[in-house]
């Protein structure tokens, strides 16, 4: 991480793709400034010595956490309350785009 | 009878004493709330009915028998809307009940409306809700705050007694500061996130938001334990909030000079004149030295939007809602920065970095409350700004949490109490951190403020013009 940081218009291009967003033409420049101004802004963190500290992923130390086998009648959704918010469903099944 | 300005447990004693009908006010906060939510724009959806059938003369024995809340429209509540102020989820019904208000269903509570927000709960003004922006009710050209702008305006105003909202980055804190209400970030865990559109899933928190922090604690004991649907969850026993609160503890206070710099010359003043109220009180108060509340912002921003970025991918728009094109900008903004941060070659430099600084900023807390019960500071660096203003800040929601984000990325409780008003006749708040999982010190401190102050009568200056 340095300043030298800078986000060109392919890289945003790049970065809406893997995130799969629909960007207007107008916008990838506002987005190319806003986001390399964010990450000039961490750039904070490279004051501190993290050489021998261990990462957090989470914060109260939990451990290992289970889940009972097998799932109760009354949380099962039925066909109908599974497909009732989509948009596109035919005979009771989601409708996507063809892959192959 | 006059219900105006009645806590939830006044209400609670009125309806169990038989004084008043769990109808009556169920009409009456549906009344004000049609009222006044069309200048303040507090709810995105409000129920026309309540769930609970009524039955004349019949009071069951649930604790929350009557009482209707609002509950922030990021939580997923069967056969009703849920839109987190997005137009992705538009039309959503959800098909279960989140956790906590399965709670507080159980609790008999009534589902008054779904409270406005930040879309996807990203921002402090409610500005980037495409429902339109929630009004202040101390000025209604003025921002609510955010991001349970819609939940703390409902309560200010008293068009709702009580609300639920969530705290990421100081979604609860925040925007109870800028109302003058009073509103708890829980210990990360303490509180179940099943059911809660998930934004920053390692930081999420469901709170309650009051007008006394009685009601904030009778409604945490509701919402509080373990969850086997939410894996993080905590199996820390939940202890009686309540009996706790009302012992008078002597407790010894830390101030972290760190958290005032950058804050307005009235917050400050108010806060000076709160310490010393505090020190009449009897309590001690110590200087302690935190790590500067810009590193906790940092942090915050590159596990957030890597987060957001990996829970908001499952918006596809073919099992649920439409698709991605309906993500407002600044939900693209964050999906994209958390994209590029998690992405190869960028993984070690950005995520892994803030997750260690994120471990030397849960060890520096750890290490202060060795020392000390709690930690006090302003909550707000600016008092509510007027709508239009967050323009002039770049980084506008970061720079608003300033002084929340160390407590969420840390993962302790922390409380917003208001404490006088400004020259702007704006309230002020104060914040209040706690040890992980003592949410116990935090109300106990809390309510002897309340006990000494009412609060500087914030909390019934905002309400009174809305009687």
């Amino acid at each position: 991480m340095s300043k030298s940081v800078h986000l060109t218009k392919e890289d945003v291009l790049h970065i809406a793709q893997l995130a799969n967003l629909p960007l207007s033409e107008e916008s990838i420049e506002k987005y190319q400034k806003d986001l390399t101004e964010t990450l000039h802004y961490v750039e904070n963190l490279d004051e501190l010595d993290i050489s021998k500290t261990e990462a957090s992923s989470h914060t109260t130390d939990l451990q290992n956490v289970f889940f009972e086998d097998g799932t109760k009648e009354t949380r099962k959704f039925t066909q109908e309350q599974a497909t009732q918010n989509a948009k596109n469903i035919k005979n009771g099944q989601f409708v996507v785009k063809r892959l192959m | 009878m006059d219900l105006f300005g009645k806590t939830i447990t006044e209400l609670q004693a009125l309806i169990k004493e038989k004084k008043v009908a769990a109808s009556e006010v169920w009409e009456y906060f549906v009344k004000r709330s049609k009222r006044h939510n069309p200048k303040l724009n507090a709810y995105v959806s409000l129920l026309e009915k309540p769930s609970n059938p009524i039955v004349k003369g019949i009071i069951p024995k649930m604790e929350l028998w009557g009482i209707p809340l609002a509950v922030k429209d990021n939580y997923c509540t069967k056969g009703v809307r849920t839109t987190a102020s997005s137009k992705v989820l538009d039309d959503f019904i959800s098909p279960y009940e989140s956790t906590v208000t399965s709670k507080l269903k159980l609790s008999g509570y009534e589902l008054l409306g779904k409270t406005n927000m930040d879309a996807w709960a990203h921002g402090a003004s409610t500005e980037t809700s495409d429902y339109g922006l929630t009004k202040n009710p101390w000025d209604l050209g003025r921002y609510p705050g955010g991001s349970s702008g819609g939940s703390a305006a409902a309560v200010a105003a008293y068009i709702a007694p009580g609300a639920i909202g969530s705290d990421t980055g100081g979604s609860i804190r925040h925007p109870s500061a800028w109302c003058g209400i009073i509103g708890l970030k829980p210990t990360y865990g303490r509180v179940s996130r099943y059911g809660v559109i998930a934004m920053g899933s390692s930081f999420d928190c469901p709170g309650p938001m009051t007008q006394s922090v009685e009601d904030n604690a009778m409604l945490l004991q509701i919402m509080a334990g373990k969850d086997p649907y939410d894996a993080t969850s905590s199996p820390v026993a939940v202890p009686d909030y309540r009996s706790k609160m009302k012992t008078k503890r002597k407790l010894k206070i830390g101030i972290a000079r760190e958290y005032l710099k950058g804050v307005e010359p009235d917050i400050q003043t108010a806060f000076e004149n709160m310490v010393d109220v505090i020190k009449k009180m009897g309590h001690s108060v110590v200087d302690v030295s935190l790590m500067s509340p810009e590193y906790s912002i940092s942090v915050y921003t590159i596990a957030q939007r890597a987060e957001v970025s990996s829970n908001l991918g499952r918006y596809d728009g073919i099992r649920y809602a439409n698709n991605r094109a309906y993500f407002g900008q600044e939900a693209k903004r964050r999906i994209m920065l958390g994209t590029y941060t998690l992405s190869h070659g960028y993984y070690d430099a950005f995520y892994k970095k803030a997750q260690k600084v994120r471990t030397l900023i849960k060890n520096n807390f750890k290490k202060t409350f060795e020392d000390v019960d709690l930690i006090i500071g302003p909550n707000t660096p600016v008092t509510a700004l007027k709508v239009g203003e967050f323009e002039k800040y770049p980084f506008f929601g970061e720079l608003m949490d300033q002084l929340n984000e160390s407590a969420s990325v840390a993962g302790i409780p922390a409380m917003s109490i208001p404490i006088e008003l400004d020259s702007k006749n704006l309230p002020i708040g104060m914040q209040i951190m706690g040890n992980y999982f003592d949410e116990s010190s935090i109300f106990n401190f809390a309510y002897q403020i309340e006990q000494e102050t009412n609060f500087f009568d914030v909390i019934k200056k905002g309400r009174e013009k809305y009687k």
